[in-house]
């Protein structure tokens, strides 16, 4: 049961349940997280990429070669600015500061869309620099609807969001993460980076089938896979991204093709990241397997 | 407070505090138990931040080595939870951490390091501007000089350093054998930019310090080459204050000239 579903409407909710329309983000093809050290291979070569996520912290700068490299990115390649530092879920006053230099720089690098993780990095001033989960309760649903609301007026531009890799469960969730993720994105408007490799780590660390995640969530909704790797620790996995995407990740990919048709997708390494050319292998198997499952992107209707 | 509220409340305090009433909230999985599990985050806080840390200060991770530097971190972490949403921030107080916390404080020499690693990032991605060139100076007639006042380019900063940190640092990044700490009876006197995208430093006479402060201060250039005249030879102050400036241009260091008007 949709426990979301049937809960009371808060004047919260109903002034979130009409979000501004906003165009579905167009499909971009297979690509890349964005890595300093890859700035020079990307820039003197052609690599068969289609386009680059960067994260959006590492260009709020005043200054420098980081932007610099940005721009001639931006000038060659679609850019997706993704951040880790939103705390979309945060019960802490909305960071003002933070949004105007997010928006600075999307002005700047005009992106094709920005996105974040549905977590929270702190309270009372402080940042973990971490993304931490939540209880999946009615309470917090209307809690982050409000707040993307807000900053989806701040930027003027509905947001994507990020399922994250968690390690823990709260006793007083009353839905499951797949239904808070599809009540989140009606209400508000926002669009839904599938993080294939998160969904297998949460799945895992709690004992359900990734597949019902998988069918949880609004196939029209999702506009963006990451694929990554992680670490496993036995009786539970750390999302690493230090590693090559497992095979049982690749099946998961595949799974979610079938249920999503084509969307926009980037390998993601955080790091021990390896030469550029190891990682191509990755995106053309991403590439690769698209091709092989589905039909002509020309050809079906999105 | 509303619920999650408190929850994300008690949630941080267990992992900044160690302290456990989280735990309460939180089941086992099936492999698993919850200390276990909430121990992630708690693991994942302090070593994030303390290889945030070493990323940039790569140089005093060499020279404390990997315990000490790793000891240092947390220690850092501990006394200073990130209050930026930008983790690039981070480390932004660690020269004074280490000037004011013992055992660091005893080796005047970490502080120093820290400091010129820290000013060497600042001037990395420091606020862009054009720079002047030698044309911009030769537009002026000679009697405009004494009224020309500078701004100078956003990277650069003066750094006075109380120890050879900067020989330490020069033989580090050269991967050599640092030599032994030393303080100074004279402050090493440091100028840190950026040169086109590259943080560069070079050490100042206590007469160019002087003038490059002032001139930063915008004090124009006649007043300048008075000062200098009483530094040394009061006869070739406005040639040696003219030398000066020409190294400042060709550096790249100065983002504006201005007339007296």
């Amino acid at each position: 049961m949709n426990v979301a579903s049937s809960s009371p409407v808060s004047p919260t909710a109903a002034r979130a349940e009409h979000p501004a329309p906003s165009a579905k983000p167009p499909f971009l093809g297979f690509g890349l997280g964005l890595r300093a050290q890859h700035y020079d291979e990307i820039l003197s070569g052609d690599p068969p990429i289609d386009w680059f996520e960067v994260i959006s912290e590492n260009y709020m700068l005043p200054g420098g070669q980081p932007l610099r490299i940005l721009d001639r990115i931006r000038a060659r390649y679609p850019v997706v600015m993704h951040g880790v530092s939103l705390s979309i879920a945060s019960t802490a006053p909305p960071n003002f500061e933070y949004l105007a230099a997010l928006r600075d720089l999307a002005r700047r690098v005009e992106p094709q869309w920005i996105s974040d993780h549905l977590c929270w990095t702190g309270v009372h001033g402080k940042n973990l620099h971490d993304l931490l989960p939540f209880p999946y309760t009615r309470e917090a649903l209307d809690h982050v609807v409000n707040r993307v609301q807000l900053v989806q007026d701040y930027l003027g531009r509905a947001i994507v969001l990020e399922n994250v890799s968690t390690y823990v469960q709260f006793n007083n969730s009353e839905m499951t993460e797949w239904e808070f993720l599809a009540e989140l994105s009606r209400r508000s408007g926002c669009w839904l980076l599938f993080d294939v490799n998160n969904v297998y780590v949460s799945a895992f660390n709690h004992g359900y089938d990734p597949k019902a995640f998988l069918e949880g969530i609004p196939a029209d909704r999702v506009v963006q896979f990451h694929m990554a790797g992680h670490s496993h620790m036995g009786t539970h996995i750390i999302d690493t991204h230090d590693h090559p995407v497992c095979e049982d990740v690749w099946e998961l990919y595949a799974a979610s093709l079938k249920r999503f048709g084509w969307v926009s997708t980037i390998i993601e390494r955080d790091d021990h990241i390896p030469p550029l050319e190891e990682i191509l292998v990755e995106v053309e198997r991403t590439r690769e397997i698209a091709n092989r499952i589905l039909p002509s992107p020309a050809t079906q209707a999105r | 407070m509303s619920d999650l509220a408190r929850q994300q409340s008690d949630f941080q305090r267990g992992i900044l505090t160690g302290d456990d009433s989280i735990l309460a909230e939180i089941p086992d999985s099936q492999k698993e138990n919850r200390a276990t599990l909430f121990g992630v985050y708690r693991h994942a806080y302090s070593s994030r931040l303390v290889e945030a840390m070493g990323n940039d200060h790569k140089l005093l991770h060499i020279y404390l080595g990997d315990e000490m530097f790793d000891a240092m971190g947390h220690a850092y972490v501990a006394a200073n939870p990130s209050q930026h949403p930008n983790l690039r921030w981070f480390s932004s107080s660690l020269p004074d951490f280490l000037r004011a916390n013992e055992p660091y404080s005893k080796h005047p020499v970490l502080s120093d390091l820290a400091a010129l690693e820290k000013a060497l990032n600042d001037a990395f991605d420091a606020q862009d501007a054009p720079i002047i060139g030698v044309a911009d100076m030769a537009g002026f007639a000679p009697e405009a000089w004494a009224d020309l006042t500078f701004r100078t380019h956003p990277s650069a900063v003066r750094l006075d350093l109380s120890t050879n940190a900067s020989v330490v640092w020069l033989a580090l990044k050269g991967g050599d054998e640092p030599p032994d700490p030393v303080r100074l009876e004279e402050p090493r006197r440091l100028l840190v930019w950026r040169q086109d995208v590259s943080p560069v430093f070079r050490e100042l006479g206590v007469e160019e310090a002087m003038m490059w402060d002032e001139a930063a201060r915008g004090i124009p250039f006649g007043v300048l080459c008075s000062m200098l005249a009483t530094y040394a030879d009061p006869d070739s102050a406005a040639a040696r204050g003219a030398g000066y400036l020409h190294g400042w241009v060709t550096a790249g260091l100065l983002a504006g000239v201005s007339g007296g008007d």
